[in-house]
Parts: C-alpha cells; sequence; structure tokens
C-alpha cells in the first residue's frame, strides 16, 4: 500500500515539476520561427497535454491510497464517503483539492488549442500555462512537511516553495532542451541549430542561478527538518536525505562537464546529440533524485525520530579537555585540513596545472584529517542520541535514586563518586557521556570491566530513571559552587521539575512558572523553621510583587501541613502536601539539612541556595536582595531541556 | 478573441474567485466559529442563572461551584486557594465573602472544601454554602 502511494507521488510530483519546466524552457527558448523549432514546440505542448492528465491521475490514485491509509482499512479508496471526508475535513484534502483544481483549468486551457501565430498570443499562451503549472506545484507545500513547523511556518513553506519551483525549472527545462537539441541534431536546418544553441546557452546560465537557489532552500529545509548530525545519519528521513546528495554529485559533475566542455563547442550536430543524451542522462537521474524526495515527504521528518547512530564512535570536542597534550594535534590537524581545503578552492579556479596542486590539495586534506581527528574520537553506541524516555522530574530521580541504591550502589558507591570499586559517575569520562550512551551502558553492560547488563532485569523506565538520578549525583557534585549569592548571568543548574500538589486539588508542577516567576522552593521542618515560615507568610505579598511564588515542601507529606503552619499570620503561599519525600529526596541533594530554600529563576535555573545548618535560617532582606538581581538581568538564558543530555 | 486576452481574463477570473471564495467560505467559517464560542459563553451563564434561580436567588444572579484549600480566615473574608472556577475565575488564591458569617464556624485553616458562589460579577460573588471535600 505504501509503495503504490509512494509511485502515485512520484508520478504527481514527477508530471507536475515537468509540465512547468517545459513552459518555463519554451518561454526562454522564445517563440520559434523555424520549422524544426516549430515541431519541437508543438510536441512539447503536446507533451504537456498528456502529463497534466498524468498528474490528475496520479493524483486522484495518491487521494484514494491515503484515505485507506488514513481510515486503516483499504475498502476506504472506494467508499465515496470516507473520500470525501478525507478531502473536505482534512487540511491536506483541502490543499489536494485546490491543487487539482489548478491542474484542472491548466487542462482545459491544453485542451483549446489556440491559434499562436502572433508572438503576442504565443507568449501569453505559455506564459498562462506556466503560472498555472508553478501555482498547482507550489500548493504542494501547503501540505507538506513545512507547513507543520511551527513557529515560523510562513518562512518554512516559503522556502519549500522556492525549493520545489526550481526543481521544476531545472528539471522540466532540461527535459525540454534534452527534446529540442534532438530535434536539431536530427535536422539539417542551421537556423533551427542556431535557435537551439542559444536556448541552450540561455538554459545554462537560468539553470546557475537556479541551483544555488535549489541548494540554499535545500540547506534551509534540511536545518529544519533534519536538526542534527544524529538526525541525518540514524533516521530513515535522513538517511534518505544523505542519499539524494549522493545522486546530486554526477549530476552536478555532469552539469559542470556540459557546461564547461561541450556548451562552448556547440556546433555541429554531432556535439549536439552528444549534449542532447548528457541532458538527458541528467534529467533521469533527477527523476531517481525526486524518488527520494518523494520517499522523504511519506518518511517522519528526522526532528521528530529517534536516531540510531549508525557508528561505534563519534567525534566530540569534549575528549581534548580530559587530555590536554592532544589539543595541539587536533589543532595542527585543523589547520593543515583547511590549508588543504583553501588549496582546494585554489585548484578550481586555475587554468594550468590543475591536477598537482588539487591532488597537493587533498593529500593536505587527508593528513589533516588523519592527525586531527583521531584525538576527537570516542566511543559511541546505537542509542547515543536517544532522547530520554521520561523527563528530568523529581518522581523519576527519586524512583532512580532508590533503584541506584538496589542495584548500582555495591560498586559505584553510595555516592556514585568512585567509593565503590567501579567507575566514578560524577566526573569524566561517564559525566561527558550522552544520557544515551549510559542508557546503553546501563541496558548492555560492560563484560570486561565487570559491569552486568541490566537491559533484562530493569524496565526501560527505571533504567531512564536510574541516568535522571547519576545526572542529579553529577549536578549535586558541582552544585556545592552555588552560594547564597547569585552570580549574574550564570545560570547552568537545572531545576529538577516536581508536581506541586496542595490538597485535593488538581496538581500543578513548577515548570508551569517558567516565563513567568521566580520561585522560592522553601524545604523545611517544623518547629525548627517556625520563625522563618512567619517571616515569609508576612513577606510574602512583597515577594509576589517582586515576580516570586514561594512553594513550601515540609519534609513529610501530611494533609495537615497548611494547618499545622498555623493561621496568624496566614500563609497564603502553596503549600505541599502530597509527594513531599521526591522533592525532599531530590532537592535534599542540592541542600541536606532541616531547613533549606532554593531560588529558582524565571528560566528554570537554580541560581541560589540557602541551607539552614550552615550559617542559619535566611533572612528575608537577603532572600529580597537576590531577587532583585535577577530581575536586573536582561538576557536570559533559554529555557533548559526538560530531559537530560 | 486572440490568446493573451484569455490568458489575462482567466488569470483576473482566478483571482477574483480566491478573492471571492476567502470572502465566502473563509470569512463565514470565521464568523461561525466566533459566533459558536459566544453562544457557548451564554448558555453557561444561563445555565448558572438557573441554577442559582432553582437555590433561591434574585433576577441577575448566577451561581457558580468551585473546589479548594482555606487557606485564611478572617471576620467576613475566607481566603481560598481554588481551582478554576468555570465561567468566573482561574485556578489562583482569592478572598470570598462569607454570606452567611456561620459558614466559617464548621471549618479550619488547610481544610480542602468545595464550596458554592452567588453574584452577578466577579466582585460581587460571594460564598452561600460550602463543605468538607
Amino acid at each position: 500500500m505504501r509503495a503504490l502511494l509512494l509511485a502515485a507521488l512520484w508520478l504527481h510530483l514527477a508530471s507536475s515539476l515537468l509540465l512547468m519546466g517545459a513552459f518555463f524552457m519554451l518561454l526562454l527558448a522564445g517563440a520559434p520561427r523555424a520549422s524544426a523549432a516549430r515541431r519541437w514546440d508543438q510536441a512539447v505542448v503536446a507533451g504537456s497535454r498528456v502529463l497534466v492528465l498524468l498528474a490528475l491521475g496520479s493524483g486522484i490514485v495518491w487521494l484514494l491510497v491515503r484515505t485507506a491509509l488514513f481510515e486503516s482499512r483499504a475498502q476506504a479508496a472506494l467508499d465515496p464517503r470516507a473520500v470525501l471526508r478525507a478531502v473536505l475535513d482534512t487540511w491536506p484534502g483541502f490543499v489536494w483539492l485546490a491543487r487539482h483544481g489548478v491542474l484542472l483549468v491548466l487542462a482545459a486551457f491544453l485542451a483549446t488549442r489556440p491559434d499562436v501565430g502572433e508572438r503576442r498570443n504565443w507568449i501569453a499562451a505559455r506564459a498562462e500555462a506556466l503560472l498555472l503549472a508553478a501555482l498547482a506545484l507550489a500548493l504542494v507545500s501547503g501540505s507538506s512537511h513545512a507547513a507543520a513547523i511551527t513557529p515560523g511556518t510562513l518562512r518554512a513553506v516559503a522556502v519549500d516553495v522556492a525549493h520545489l519551483v526550481g526543481t521544476g525549472l531545472w528539471l522540466g527545462g532540461l527535459v525540454a532542451l534534452a527534446l529540442l537539441l534532438r530535434a536539431a541534431g536530427r535536422d539539417d536546418d542551421a537556423e533551427a541549430r542556431a535557435y537551439a544553441v542559444r536556448a541552450a546557452r540561455r538554459f545554462s546560465r537560468a539553470a546557475l542561478l537556479v541551483m544555488i537557489v535549489l541548494m540554499a532552500s535545500g540547506v534551509m529545509n534540511a536545518i529544519a527538518q533534519v536538526e542534527s548530525i544524529a538526525g541525518l545519519a540514524g533516521t530513515t528521513h535522513g538517511r534518505l536525505l544523505l542519499a539524494k546528495l549522493a545522486v546530486l554529485v554526477p549530476i552536478l559533475v555532469l552539469a559542470a562537464v556540459n557546461r564547461t566542455r561541450i556548451l562552448p563547442a556547440l556546433s555541429g550536430p554531432d556535439a549536439m546529440r552528444r549534449l542532447a543524451a548528457f541532458v538527458a542522462l541528467e534529467a533521469v537521474l533527477a527523476l531517481v533524485l525526486l524518488g527520494l524526495a518523494a520517499a522523504m515527504t511519506l518518511t517522519t521528518p528526522a526532528r521528530h525520530g529517534e536516531p540510531v547512530w549508525p557508528l561505534p564512535f563519534r567525534l566530540s570536542l569534549d575528549a581534548l579537555l580530559d587530555v590536554p597534550a592532544t589539543r595541539w594535534r587536533a589543532l595542527l590537524g585543523t589547520q593543515l585540513a583547511t590549508a588543504g581545503v583553501v588549496g582546494l578552492m585554489v585548484s578550481f579556479l586555475l587554468r594550468r596545472r590543475r591536477a598537482p596542486v588539487l591532488a597537493g590539495a587533498l593529500a593536505l586534506v587527508a593528513v589533516g584529517a588523519g592527525i586531527g581527528l583521531p584525538p576527537l574520537v570516542v566511543d559511541a553506541y546505537p542509542t547515543t542520541y536517544r532522547r530520554p524516555l521520561v523527563t528530568y522530574h523529581a518522581a523519576s530521580i527519586a524512583s532512580g535514586m532508590a533503584t541506584y541504591h538496589e542495584h548500582c550502589a555495591a560498586c559505584h558507591g553510595a555516592a556514585g563518586a568512585g567509593d565503590g570499586t567501579l567507575a566514578d559517575l560524577r566526573s569524566p569520562p561517564a559525566s561527558r557521556r550522552h544520557a544515551g550512551e549510559l542508557f546503553w551502558l546501563v541496558s548492555h553492560g560492560t563484560p570486561a570491566r565487570g559491569m552486568p547488563a541490566f537491559g533484562g532485569r530493569l524496565a526501560e523506565r527505571r533504567r531512564w530513571d536510574v541516568i535522571n538520578f547519576i545526572r542529579l549525583l553529577g549536578a549535586a557534585d558541582a552544585s556545592r559552587t552555588i552560594g547564597r549569592r547569585v552570580e549574574p548571568d550564570r545560570a547552568w543548574l537545572v531545576a529538577p521539575d516536581f508536581t506541586v500538589a496542595v490538597g485535593p486539588m488538581a496538581p500543578g508542577a513548577l515548570r508551569d512558572h517558567r516565563g513567568r516567576r521566580m520561585v522560592l522552593v522553601v524545604l523545611y521542618t517544623l518547629p525548627g523553621s517556625r520563625a522563618r515560615m512567619t517571616e515569609l507568610a508576612r513577606s510574602y505579598d512583597v515577594l509576589w510583587i517582586m515576580g516570586v511564588e514561594v512553594i513550601a515542601v515540609p519534609r513529610h507529606a501530611s494533609p495537615e501541613a497548611i494547618g499545622e503552619l498555623g493561621s496568624s499570620p496566614p500563609v497564603l503561599f502553596p503549600v505541599v502536601t502530597d509527594g513531599n519525600a521526591d522533592i525532599v529526596a531530590t532537592y535534599g541533594m542540592f541542600a541536606p539539612g532541616p531547613h533549606a530554600e532554593l531560588l529558582v529563576d524565571r528560566q528554570g535555573y537554580i541560581r541560589a541556595i540557602w541551607e539552614g545548618a550552615t550559617g542559619g535560617m535566611p533572612q528575608a532582606a537577603a532572600v529580597q536582595a537576590q531577587v532583585e538581581k535577577l530581575n536586573e538581568e536582561k538576557s536570559p538564558p533559554p529555557f533548559p531541556d526538560d530531559h537530560v543530555h | 478573441m486572440p490568446v493573451w486576452q484569455v490568458a489575462l481574463v482567466l488569470n483576473l477570473t482566478l483571482a477574483v474567485g480566491l478573492a471571492l471564495g476567502y470572502a465566502a467560505w473563509g470569512r463565514r467559517a470565521e464568523a461561525l466559529d466566533r459566533e459558536f464560542g459566544d453562544a457557548r459563553v451564554q448558555v453557561e451563564r444561563l445555565e448558572r442563572e438557573r441554577a442559582a434561580c432553582a437555590a433561591g436567588a434574585r433576577a441577575g444572579e448566577q451561581q457558580w461551584e468551585g473546589r479548594g484549600v482555606v487557606r485564611a480566615i478572617y471576620p467576613q473574608l475566607l481566603v481560598i486557594t481554588h481551582e478554576e472556577i468555570r465561567g468566573l475565575l482561574p485556578a489562583r488564591t482569592t478572598s470570598f465573602r462569607a454570606a452567611p458569617p456561620a459558614l466559617r464556624e464548621s471549618i479550619r485553616v488547610g481544610d480542602p472544601i468545595r464550596f458554592s458562589l452567588r453574584g452577578t460579577v466577579a466582585d460581587d460573588a460571594a460564598l452561600v454554602a460550602l463543605e468538607r471535600w
């Protein structure tokens, strides 16, 4: 079923693109006078009549198959009500309707066979057909992957339209040009040959421009849809794109040969026939390229996929941090490689002695890569770029902590700091590994070093929980540098999210405050904290006006927690009455002791920590002074990711 | 008619067709959406008014139901952290006038409660009934 969908889509796209490019080529060549040129013009128009019918037919097949897939039953394709629903009630269906409406108008226009003897009429007829074909093609973007990008939908769609229309101009132009060259090469008509040569030169100039637009829009599309190297190498969508690029290389080589070698010497019928053959070959490769592009539109964009890293290694600049001696090597290698790339560019500009310069440049690049890359190589696994299944949340961390103490602490030590017999989890290399790599190591173990595999023993969620906890171990260790004073513009310690459950009401979350308010997380124990809690209740209105929400978390969950704080002065900030153990376990890692306060900025980073055990209770004025510092910050960092890395 | 004129007419027709299509269909869909939203708000308001009437309120008054936790008790006011009260307030902490002062005698700070409010707007909505949740 999917193969049929792909075939229909390919045929539909190919005929739409050829249709548009054909009329572009006709207009580029100009109104024909010689009889051979006239015959070519007639043949192209006759061909376009077939193409528009093909586009309509394959479009209808595509719609029927898509309806069947959409309703996940084959009979739906022939059920008029289901098809009507797919057309009228879905956005892609609506776009389909508009596109095929335009194609129908085009078909009717082409069927009229008007008299185009006068030059003005010829131009009007061909330009109108070009306009309609371009409109039909541009509408394809309306329901493409680009239309699903938010924010910036309009920009993404505009880039996609440029890519599609550019492809149409280039591919359709190529096919029409090949036909013209063949016709002119066969005839012994000098006028027709001159016409063909002029057309080929004009197309060559236009195609260069179109190719630049195509590459620019292609790169922008790829950045929007693939986003990362991992997406490119590790997902079906990304690999199709790589295949597409691989097909593009011979096309560009062919185009370059045509432009620089054959086109300048285009005189006799032989050269013309050879160029026709080369151009036809380029067009066939372009149709293969189109097949890959069609397959890409039917796969999930790489940015939504789960990449499976195909190589046993990856390159990472972090690797240099651990072994300072390798930095020089990497630096030398990159310098050499850069010199090689410059040499490559120079060799393309040279007219003489190009071959030795080219060879030397390539050798430099190879040697540079050979010297510079090995120090950057670190181990990688198929799951290296997997996104964690669970977010960095107190509930997950607490569950991970329990699992860790049960299964991991015996070897890695209770603090994970190498106090056991196995690796230190808080410092490099463990701390520099991607979460996905830790997941692989936890799941499959490293038998050589005595680490068992937990893939069969712990459910996937629990393994991710453990990884969240390992990240917290590292973060808690590093958090000792965060004191009672906010360091301006230094936000790095992500506050783990937690659930704020006040009484039996629908619970909220810490992250609900992101972008709106700072949060003072207060972990307290009665009766020791009573004086400070009273002071907080009194100064709550001031804190609120300064942009702070206070969330109080008693060390033990109790439905009576609010009442226990007393009613004079009234306590109006949220007091968590459920799920406290998770929060205390998580935030207690940053600040152990009976009373602690953590100031979280608007972006969701912990910026100051007051710990009752060391230095006594925080003063209201001291807290407000730090809040003021945060209010003065001009350029907030981006929101932290919900998952660990 | 020469082809260039046909092409011109065709383009004009396309442009006019698109404009008319948007005017007739796109704008009507937007208007219908708006009307639907307005109607739903009105239905909710009428339903609250009917509920209030059934509970013996004066004409024009509405009734709202809410759930929350008591945070502070004053002689005339109750401060309640509440969930969203549909048609009146989002989830937040609000102080409400207690219409029968006796209401506050049955509760303590920290109690989860369900409550009924009656009034015409948010500013004059007063607590008319509450019970432990």
